[in-house]
């Protein structure tokens, strides 16, 4: 059944893109297709997690039957599965949203087909073990993105899109020219091959140059400082639901493949990434706070902190202990939920309030008490205040940057959390405290819009209280990921 | 012979990235065609250049000849190739609907999204 | 009942419960009293209080509740004395706090949100006292700072209470992280969590390399919370909350959190000079400020807080002191403040409430109005001011007694003391007998509004606790004090209160105090008036200073992002690319790599000519002014490319590279076809130097990139393996075409999915609006063409597929047919625009999604025979003309969907901008 089972999570989106285009003309069909569809893939997803997680290790599958290195190997370790899960959540409550906001004409401009492709794509990127093959998720991922992104159809979303495109295909090219570099060195595509031939390879000028390019290519992608410029333009400026999906998962994409390739083929360069990374985390975190701490409009703030929050993540690698990881994995999975629930707030906000702006909001307390709870729950979260799934997140990574004597990251870590529950309490402030600047300036809000919210809000509280399993987990995905990196199995056995 | 092709590779690299670096769109876009033909023959001179005979097994034969040139890099490149076509045709139209919306292809007009 | 079988932490679920239920059951709408919910408090009350005994006795009671082992965290549950003692005063004072809201708030459509903030913070409060797992409590801990929050934020329609709310939780929070920083280096020192294993590790922890940093970070959360100078100033602005919230958080419990921090962990951290220092220090100058700034004050509430801030420093002040007897005190009077400060914390909200002012100029004569909420008022004075025979004054003459026996800090202390004392003293008399005493002034007195007994129960039974402690000292307080101090201090020591302790020193400065206060009393006016000059001179004060500071930080950060976020993408490229080549140039650095030329093969001559040609062309690119030059030029550069590829043996890359570019000629031309300034000077470029030289970077990168990649020759590349197995395991002798469509056929699957969204985004950007127009954009119909095309369209057609078909084994294949057969359908469309443009009935749309289906489903027959997706399943052979013999598969499948998506995709981009062009041409007529 494995080979099944780690298909479908590309298969599905894939087959459903099809049906989307061809049922996008029909009211109904087109709408509500797509949280059926992500339903799906949600249980496939869920099918999928449950193999992996009684297997003894990695269950790898190679396309066409080509016994690796030959063909292309999907290799799903508990980390990839994980993520399918978790995208795959966001995927369904991204769908439910889309279906109240997104209007007819965009349905009928095939938003569902895109919606599908884009997890099709994220699926790919997540569970492929080839390098190449990992570059054409990538691709397959960014059109899909630029297509739901220029669907927005708001005011400046040609522009915050130009910003992306262009940005995102410069990466595109740092990451085809490190693939040639480093099949033209190892002759091989598949990562662990890789990681086979380059455990002994030192600091070869190719290899290193190879590391460099792939750090740009995954870096924009991730969203690091300083190559982040991309993300701020381009998410507050279309639709809700696609930033909320955005938000939550493109990033993230970055950030795994960072640790996969970091974190095990290139790990053998840990004493030279894991300081930079560390820099890198650091300055990430405070770039992205201080602009988050700087904007009054809602998903502007909410873009920088997913820089913010990447610097956290980046950090848990730059420590690159087999707890860090696991506190990252731990980070990366409280942290797209969060996000994305914030930006799907955010739209029920904009929906309730008319506005993004903050100056423009308020009395939402009021009109909207329901939608006020809920947003309290994720913004709480993301601040860190226990026991909120984010606190224990920041607490899992700082007790590692402890045991590794960084305490100098700690002290940056402790404050940007500081910043960044303020500028959730400005939101709160301003938006449901304030009283509205405007007479009647509040309409009622619709149901479908809080399903999703409340849905990923209670996975946020749930995770508070049963932090235990998933750090469990997260443990045995640490493990597995840095057993992946030869150098790290050869020194562990001396 | 792989010393000119080397310069001819920085060569591209370094235009494309001069015309990335240009107030007009649309020059950015040629850039970015630039860009990735200049990644396409990088990727396909890294695997080695063969002497120039096709990876394709003759009809008698069983085997590719010796000093055959990498198929695996071609195939690469070819996905490459179709992947920035399909990319860039995409862009072509942004940047039309950006002209269209903006009423300037000037980058510097792009500054709405900000602040 | 025992705590086996009432556990100490249900009160806390309790309270979260009552949480839970009170906003819907008494908020707006709600039939259940407020006052109702006041049962919760009482009875977790009486059940501390029918425990007390053995711990008093000090026996200490624990149990432990699993939460996350692998963390550290369990929720060790303890009743220690002094947790006691906090969960008492939650539960007691919560009592009478409860009945007190309920009168306030008595009418208000926000009282259900209010009991649900309060109980939470409530139940936070006692889970704090119960816990003995510091992580756990940093959690409760945690949510009273963000409880407390909201209730001051109860009026948030006014921009001072959310500022005040704000400032409060900045601090508090900002503390709170310290005290998580000093909690986990305690874990990783210790090993533990849990106090009482931390007590037992108290050297190794002392003596660690970290110890410092722990104390300041554990310290930092306490004075945060516990409002010590220079942190106190969000205290009094918190007075913006309701009364109750100021009676119940902001003096009698959440602000004690600190002070009960550093008690229960004194015996973990204590006892090393920079534990006294600081904590003197910080008690000292906070006990003294405080007081004098309360002084002055005219404002009920704000004379209350600062006094509260006043009484915190000297508590703070006690716990550090080197002497067993502080501890003592420090208790005692943790227990008299909270009696009297809560009691007037109350009378100050029911006159606010009475009356509609806290100006206690405007307050007079209110004892004939509000009786027994007098005699409260009167009674808590009297203890606050330390007068016999309340158990104000025992705490006050043990506070005296405690600074004489430790010279010679003592003896600055005692000046310190004696001061905050009498200013004590003032505060008392201004807030519990002023607006009592006098004749009424009715004019002052109109509003009073009908008073209910919620107003005075709270301050009568206070102030009746701080008489009868006061009587019967030692019988009551005698042995909880002992149980308390050994806790603290870890040292057995007998506790004996006396009211009485004789005329002795003591006794003295106690009368000397009362004096001093009535007389600066009586100077009030003048003392008031000396703080408003000194204030206006002064210009500034905490709130101010963290507000501006705030704003200050704001500003930076905006300034910094406009800066990095500059909105200009030329800059984002730059910087990208700067970094970029700053990498590679580390690596190189790292890798100690020597730029070399490559060992190079045969000389070329028609490669090194192309190389040339490509080098000019580019040159050229970047020169070039016109778009459409620009277009041509780039054109040529993607043959010339086509050419070498073919001269290095990749025929299908040449036809491939060649149809492409053909086709993103004919895209270009389309979309730019009608742009204004099509033939024009395309926008000047940015001023050169700068952006050149980061392109001569990126070139001079690169191409030392290429040059290594060329040193390196490996032998067990997995091509080999690939061309080996072509044609005996794969049946194909085109192995660039076998690996596209069986080895790595998975990579072609996302290839014509990229293409796929590339049209469809298109068509959703331009399409739409513009499928009725027609395509008259093209006017090239000579009627030969016409003509031919009639034979021409079915020709390409069958060329295409011939070529579809032999790719296996010869250059062509799926790609290279669909793109030919997409010319086909253009050309035949050039000729006869009228026809609608599809290939024999199929439309774009249909094409692309038929392929794309073809090309998925094509690997699923050996997925349901339990093999990998895509893993090829053969066939017959059958042999074509001109074709030869061919190999049915599933791979031949995947290879017909390709094609039908290529020219699916083609037709559709081709389509939709040509449409969108002629639509545009109708609308707006063309310019040049």
């Amino acid at each position: 059944m494995e080979p099944v089972a780690i298909t479908l999570p590309i298969l599905i989106p894939m087959l459903l893109s099809l049906a989307a285009w061809l049922s996008r003309g029909s009211a109904v069909t087109s709408r509500w297709l797509l949280p059926a569809g992500m339903a799906t893939l949600l249980g496939a997803s869920v099918w999928l997690f449950l193999i992996i997680n009684v297997a003894p290790g990695p269950i790898r599958v190679d396309f066409g039957g080509w016994e690796k290195p030959l063909g292309i190997s999907f290799k799903a370790d508990l980390f990839a599965a994980i993520m399918v899960v978790v995208a795959a959540v966001i995927g369904f409550a991204g769908s439910l949203f889309a279906v109240s906001e997104i209007g007819r004409t965009i349905w009928r401009k095939g938003y569902g087909t895109f919606y599908f492709l884009l997890l099709a794509g994220i699926n790919g990127a997540f569970l492929t073990n080839d390098l190449f093959n990992l570059f054409v998720w990538f691709e397959v991922m960014l059109m899909a993105s630029f297509a739901m992104l220029v669907l927005g159809r708001r005011k400046y979303v040609f522009e915050g899109a130009t910003k992306y495109v262009v940005i995102n295909m410069v990466s595109s090219f740092f990451f085809l020219s490190a693939l040639g570099l480093l099949y033209g060195k190892t002759g091989q595509l598949n990562l662990d091959e890789v990681a086979l031939r380059l455990a002994n390879s030192g600091t070869d000028p190719v290899i290193l140059s190879t590391a460099a390019l792939f750090l740009m290519a995954f870096g924009i992608k991730a969203g690091v400082f300083p190559l982040y410029f991309w993300l701020p333009p381009a998410y507050p400026n279309t639709g809700f639901a696609t930033a909320a999906v955005f938000g939550g998962l493109l990033t993230k994409v970055g950030v795994y493949a960072l640790f996969r390739v970091f974190g095990g083929a290139f790990g053998f360069l840990s004493d030279v990434t894991g300081p930079l990374f560390l820099v890198v985390g650091a300055l990430t975190m405070i770039a992205g706070v201080l602009g988050a701490a700087s904007q009054f409009h809602i998903r502007r703030i909410l873009s920088f902190h997913i820089v913010s929050q990447i610097g956290y993540i980046v950090l848990g690698l730059g420590l690159f202990t087999q707890g860090a990881f696991a506190a990252a994995i731990f980070y990366i999975v409280h942290h797209i939920l969060v996000k994305t629930n914030l930006f799907l707030a955010a739209g029920a906000i904009a929906a309730t309030g008319r506005s993004e702006r903050l100056e423009k909001l308020g009395g939402l307390l009021k009109s909207a008490p329901l939608l006020a709870f809920l947003f309290l729950i994720p913004a709480l979260s993301l601040g860190g205040i226990p026991p909120l799934s984010g606190f224990f997140a920041k607490f899992l990574l700082l007790r590692e940057a402890f045991r590794e004597d960084a305490y100098l990251y700690v002290a940056i870590a402790l404050l940007v959390g500081v910043v960044t529950l303020f500028s959730m309490i400005k939101i709160w402030g301003e938006a449901f405290w304030k009283d509205s600047p405007r007479p009647g300036g509040t309409e009622p809000y619709r149901l479908m819009q809080v399903i999703p919210i409340a849905m990923l809000g209670a996975m946020t509280i749930t995770i508070g209280f049963m932090v235990e399993p998933l750090f469990e987990l997260s443990e045995r995905a640490a493990a597995q990921l840095i057993q992946s990196n030869p150098m790290y199995v050869e020194s562990t056995e001396e | 012979m792989e010393v000119f092709i080397a310069v001819m590779v920085g060569c591209l690299a370094a235009c494309g990235t001069r015309m990335l670096l240009q107030r007009s769109l649309f020059r950015v876009l040629i850039g970015l065609a630039l860009l990735a033909q200049a990644a396409n023959v990088l990727v396909f001179t890294a695997a080695g250049l063969g002497r120039g005979d096709a990876a394709i097994i003759g009809p008698r034969a069983e085997m590719l000849p010796e000093g055959h040139p990498d198929p695996l890099a071609q195939a690469l490149v070819l996905t490459a190739i179709v992947i920035s076509f399909g990319v860039l045709a995409f862009c072509l139209v942004l940047l039309k609907r950006t002209h269209r919306r903006t009423g300037d292809e000037d980058v510097d007009a792009l500054a709405h999204t900000e602040s | 009942m025992s705590f086996e079988t009432f556990q100490p932490w249900m009160p806390v679920l309790a309270f979260f419960a009552t949480a839970l239920l009170a906003p819907f059951l008494s908020g707006a709408g709600g039939r259940v009293p407020a006052s109702f919910w006041a049962l919760v408090p009482a009875a977790s009350f009486f059940l501390f209080l029918s425990n007390a005994g053995p711990v008093w006795r000090g026996e200490i009671w624990r149990t432990s509740l699993p939460w996350a082992p692998s963390l550290g965290l369990s929720w060790d549950v303890w009743v220690s004395p002094v947790g006691l003692l906090l969960a008492l005063l939650v539960t007691g004072i919560g009592t009478l706090v409860i009945f007190f809201a309920a009168a306030y708030l008595k009418g208000s459509d926000r009282i259900g949100r209010f009991l649900g903030f309060l109980f939470l913070f409530a139940g936070a409060m006692i889970g704090i006292a119960v816990t003995e797992n510091l992580l756990v409590l940093f959690i409760f801990w945690e949510l009273t700072s963000i409880t407390s929050y909201l209730l001051i934020g109860h009026f948030h329609e006014k921009l001072e209470s959310r500022k005040s709310a704000l400032d409060a939780l900045l601090i508090t929070a900002g503390g709170g992280v310290a005290f998580l920083a000093g909690v986990i280096m305690m874990g990783e020192v210790a090993g533990t969590y849990v106090i009482s294993e931390l007590v037992s590790a108290r050297e190794l922890i002392q003596g660690h390399a970290l110890y410092p940093a722990i104390f300041i970070c554990v310290l930092l959360g306490a004075i945060t919370k516990s409002a010590q100078f220079p942190f106190h100033f969000w205290l009094p602005s918190a007075m913006a909350a309701p009364a109750p919230v100021s009676a119940y958080l902001h003096s009698a419990t959440m602000v004690k959190a600190g002070v009960f921090l550093i008690a229960i962990l004194h015996p973990v951290l204590g006892e090393t000079p920079l534990w006294h220092y600081s904590l003197m220090g910080f008690g000292a100058v906070t006990m003294s400020w405080g007081a004098l700034v309360a002084m002055v004050q005219t404002d009920l509430k704000r004379l209350l807080a600062f006094s509260t801030v006043s009484a915190l420093g000297t508590l703070m002040m006690l716990l550090g002191m080197e002497n067993t007897l502080a501890v003592k005190a420090a208790m005692l009077f943790f227990i008299v403040h909270a009696l009297y400060k809560g009691a007037l914390f109350m009378v100050a909200g029911a006159i606010e409430k009475a009356t509609g002012t806290r100006e206690i100029s405007q307050l007079r004569g209110l004892i004939r109005t509000f009786p027994l909420l007098g005699i409260g008022a009167v009674v808590a004075a009297f203890s606050m001011s330390g007068l016999p025979p309340f158990v104000g004054f025992i705490a006050k003459e043990l506070l005296y007694e405690v600074k004489l026996e430790t010279p010679p800090i003592g003896m600055i202390l005692l000046v310190c003391g004696f001061v905050a004392n009498a200013a004590n003293v003032v505060v008392a008399l201004k807030v519990g007998i002023l607006p009592f005493l006098g004749v009424t002034d009715e004019s002052a007195l109109k509003n009073v509004k009908p008073k209910g007994i919620g107003f005075w129960i709270g301050p009568l039974v206070l102030g009746i606790g701080s008489f009868v402690f006061g009587v019967f000292p030692g019988a009551i307080l005698g042995q909880p004090l002992e149980a308390m101090v050994q806790q603290v201090s870890a040292t057995d020591f007998s506790v004996k209160l006396k009211l009485w302790h004789g005329f002795n020193l003591v006794l003295l400065l106690s009368a000397l105090t009362v004096t001093c206060g009535v007389v600066l009393f009586l100077f009030r006016e003048r003392l008031q008036a000396l703080g408003e000059f000194l204030k206006s001179r002064l210009g500034w004060s905490g709130v101010t200073v963290f507000r501006a500071g705030l704003a200050g930080f704001l500003k930076g950060a905006g300034a910094i992002t406009r800066a990095i976020q500059s909105g200009n993408i030329t800059t984002y490229i730059t910087v990208i690319f700067v970094v970029a080549m700053l990498m590679l140039t580390g690596a190189w650095l790292k890798s100690g790599y020597v730029p070399s030329l490559p060992e190079t093969g045969p000389f070329r001559f028609d490669v090194f000519c192309l190389t040339v040609l490509l080098i000019g062309l580019s040159v050229m690119l970047v020169k070039a002014t016109r778009r459409m030059t620009s277009i041509l030029v780039l054109g040529c550069i993607g043959f010339a490319i086509a050419a070498l590829f073919a001269l290095y043996g990749a025929p299908d890359l040449a036809i491939t590279q060649i149809l492409v570019e053909t086709l993103t000629l004919l895209l270009f031309a389309l979309a730019l076809y009608g742009l204004p300034g099509m033939n024009e000077l395309a926008t000047s470029g940015r001023g050169g130097f700068g952006s050149t030289v980061v392109a001569l970077l990126v070139g001079t990168g690169f191409t030392l990139l290429t040059m290594k990649a060329f040193d390196v020759q490996i032998s067990d590349a997995v091509a080999l393996d690939l061309a080996a197995k072509s044609l005996p395991e794969a049946y194909g002798r085109n192995v660039v075409n076998v690996i596209l469509v069986d080895f790595r056929a998975l990579d072609t699957l996302g290839e014509i999915t990229v293409l796929l969204i590339a049209a469809l985004g298109v068509y959703a950007m331009l399409g739409g609006r513009a499928t009725d127009h027609r395509l008259t954009m093209v006017q090239g119909r000579s009627p030969v063409l016409r003509a031919s095309t009639k034979y021409i369209a079915p020709a390409m057609i069958l060329f295409s597929i011939y070529l579809l078909l032999r790719g296996h084994n010869e250059a062509g294949g799926g790609f290279i047919g669909g793109l030919a057969a997409a010319m086909g359908a253009i050309l035949v469309h050039l000729a006869r625009t009228e026809m609608p443009l599809k290939l024999y009935r199929m439309t774009p749309g249909i094409l692309m999604v038929a392929g794309l289906a073809t090309a998925v489903l094509s690997g699923v027959p050996s997925l349901l025979q339990g093999d990998a997706y895509l893993t090829s399943v053969w066939g017959g052979e059958f042999s074509l003309p001109a074709v030869g013999k061919i190999k049915v598969g599933t791979p031949l499948f995947f290879d017909v969907g390709v094609y039908l998506v290529v020219a699916g995709v083609v037709l559709m981009l081709y389509r939709t901008m040509a449409e969108w062009q002629s639509a545009r041409q109708d609308i707006v007529p063309r310019s040049n």
